[in-house]
């Protein structure tokens, strides 16, 4: 028994969790039809963390809301563990840019990381549990009968962050989750997403337009360029599970792989 | 920091106390210039009439009976207001469907209305809440299908990634997301309330203490006519601060954007 199945199981795991074929996005129709993406294809395994790297304004947030399920692409599917999805997904959590504006300011800290609990119907007591435990692992602990307005921005989005874990959804969905904090609460909160990607084991599709942020956090950076944006590299970039913020940038590799990204986008 | 902010409210209570008694000085030199009637209460005349109104029964019962109307009128139109404009505000077709009915109506004299409703239902207390509910409620529903309408993208975003069904998002989201603009309605439809049921009662001698301001005008009684005047302004002015307060404990989490 166990040797037949081993053969499936392995077939299994191999397969992406998260699968984008052809996908292809437009706003509006016939001549004044604005084509931001064409045929994209991504294979995210679980586990993976993947960049998604691009100028602004080549279709990011359009693909990473095709990704969640927030608007339906013209053609082409995404499918999360083999299951076409038509509209947001319950193995997909979301983590806003916008951190001050998706956090409701009329409920506790505690309350926000619990509320997708509670729309699942979890009961009170479980659900303040699994909040504490997940403002806990984003280094928040004690903290959730403060309001959102009373912490400073990189607090709100450690917030958002736990909230997503709170969801405890397969893949975590990242949009330029970092762009509105200072460089050292940028490298903070960096460093605390590869610390819960490690522990957890969530998968992680990061959306960003800055290539060494893209290069330092994923296992595979994905560079999106023209318009409308396609696929124009795919980067394994083998730096491993331990990244610092000081060595990791000063490998070689690093630079060689931001070359090649910075060459790829000029070149387009 | 505490007694800071204690001293600045000292500071402030001062300079209002102050204004108002620059107001009440100018308010005398215009009496002594003579550029006034005669008969019109100088300061020390108007503030014996307030004390003898305070003891005077009559007052009391007007008084009662302009608030009744008054307080009655707006929460009917409160109750109506909210949920109607909740319901349209969420509902993006009944929000378009009937957009123009809600312009139609609160541009409306409400006023105007007032003979319709007295062939109606007489020149009575039923009355005098009618018009004023109905001048009240629209400051109400535009408000809160303001409210209504406005959700953050981000929050809908938010709502809709995590799957919120319809009535937990009404209850924790929408309501408290429309819960300032309610609140703004709800204050303004309070000063109209007053408003209204003195003018009512002024126009139609519906009993309450616009009636009294009438009489003591044909009865050429001048100081109590502004007396009633003042006590007019006061009950507005205390439900205004009221409110003001009950919003302040109430919406802790909105003081963020007014601050």
């Amino acid at each position: 028994m166990a040797i037949q199945a081993a053969p499936e199981d392995v077939q299994v795991a191999t397969k992406p969790l998260l699968q984008v074929q052809g996908l292809t996005m437009s706003y509006g129709f016939g001549d004044s039809e604005n084509k931001i993406l064409n045929d994209l294809n991504l294979d995210v395994n679980d586990g993976e963390f993947v960049s998604i790297v691009g100028p602004s304004g080549v279709g990011k947030t359009t693909l990473l809301r095709c990704l969640s399920g927030l608007i339906q692409p013209r053609s082409g599917t995404v499918s999360v563990g083999g299951e076409v999805i038509n509209g947001p997904h319950r193995d997909l959590a979301v983590v806003f840019q916008d951190y001050s504006r998706s956090l409701m300011p009329w409920m506790t800290t505690l309350e926000n990381v619990a509320f997708p609990l509670q729309g699942r119907g979890v009961g009170k007591k479980e659900r303040n549990e699994t909040a504490e435990k997940n403002l806990a692992a984003v280094g928040l602990a004690g903290q959730g009968h403060k309001y959102p307005w009373e912490m400073s921005g990189g607090m709100q989005q450690r917030v958002a962050i736990a909230r997503a874990l709170a969801y405890n959804a397969k893949v975590l969905l990242m949009d330029e989750p970092f762009a509105s904090v200072d460089a050292q609460t940028r490298f903070d909160l960096e460093d605390l997403v590869i610390d819960l990607q490690a522990t957890l084991g969530v998968t992680i599709i990061l959306v960003t337009h800055d290539i060494d942020e893209a290069l330092y956090l994923a296992d595979k950076v994905i560079v999106l360029a023209e318009k409308p944006a396609t696929v124009v590299d795919v980067i394994e970039t083998g730096f491993g599970d331990h990244r610092d913020q000081v060595e990791t940038k000063a490998d070689p590799r690093f630079a060689d792989a931001r070359a090649r990204i910075l060459h790829r986008l000029r070149d387009h | 920091m505490k007694t800071s902010t204690k001293s600045l409210d000292w500071g402030l209570t001062t300079q209002r106390l102050l204004a108002v008694a620059a107001l009440l000085a100018i308010w005398q030199v215009i009496i002594w210039s003579g550029t006034l009637p005669s008969m019109t209460p100088g300061v020390a005349a108007l503030a014996s009439s307030i004390g003898a109104s305070l003891a005077s029964a009559t007052f009391w019962s007007a008084l009662a009976q302009t608030m009744t109307a008054a307080v009655s009128g707006w929460l009917i139109a409160v109750a109506v207001g909210t949920v109607l404009g909740l319901l349209i505000g969420s509902v993006r077709a009944l929000d378009r469907s009937t957009s123009i009915l809600i312009d139609f109506g609160r541009s409306f004299p409400v006023l105007a209305l007032m003979p319709v409703v007295i062939m109606l239902l007489g020149a009575t207390a039923q009355m005098e809440t009618v018009v004023v509910a109905l001048s009240c409620l629209w400051p109400v529903l535009v408000q809160t299908i303001y409210g209504a309408r406005r959700m953050e993208s981000a929050v809908v975003d938010t709502v809709r990634i995590f799957q919120i069904p319809a009535l937990l998002r009404f209850r924790r989201v929408l309501l408290p997301s429309a819960t300032p603009f309610i609140a703004t309605g709800i204050r303004i439809s309070a000063s109209i309330s007053i408003l209204v049921a003195v003018g009512v009662e002024v126009l139609s001698q519906t009993p309450g203490i616009g009636r009294q301001i009438t009489l003591a005008q044909q009865a050429q009684r001048w100081d109590s006519a502004f007396a009633y005047l003042f006590f007019a302004g006061l009950v507005g002015w205390s439900i205004a601060s009221l409110l003001n307060f009950a919003e302040g404990r109430i919406l802790k989490w909105n003081r963020q954007n007014n601050d």
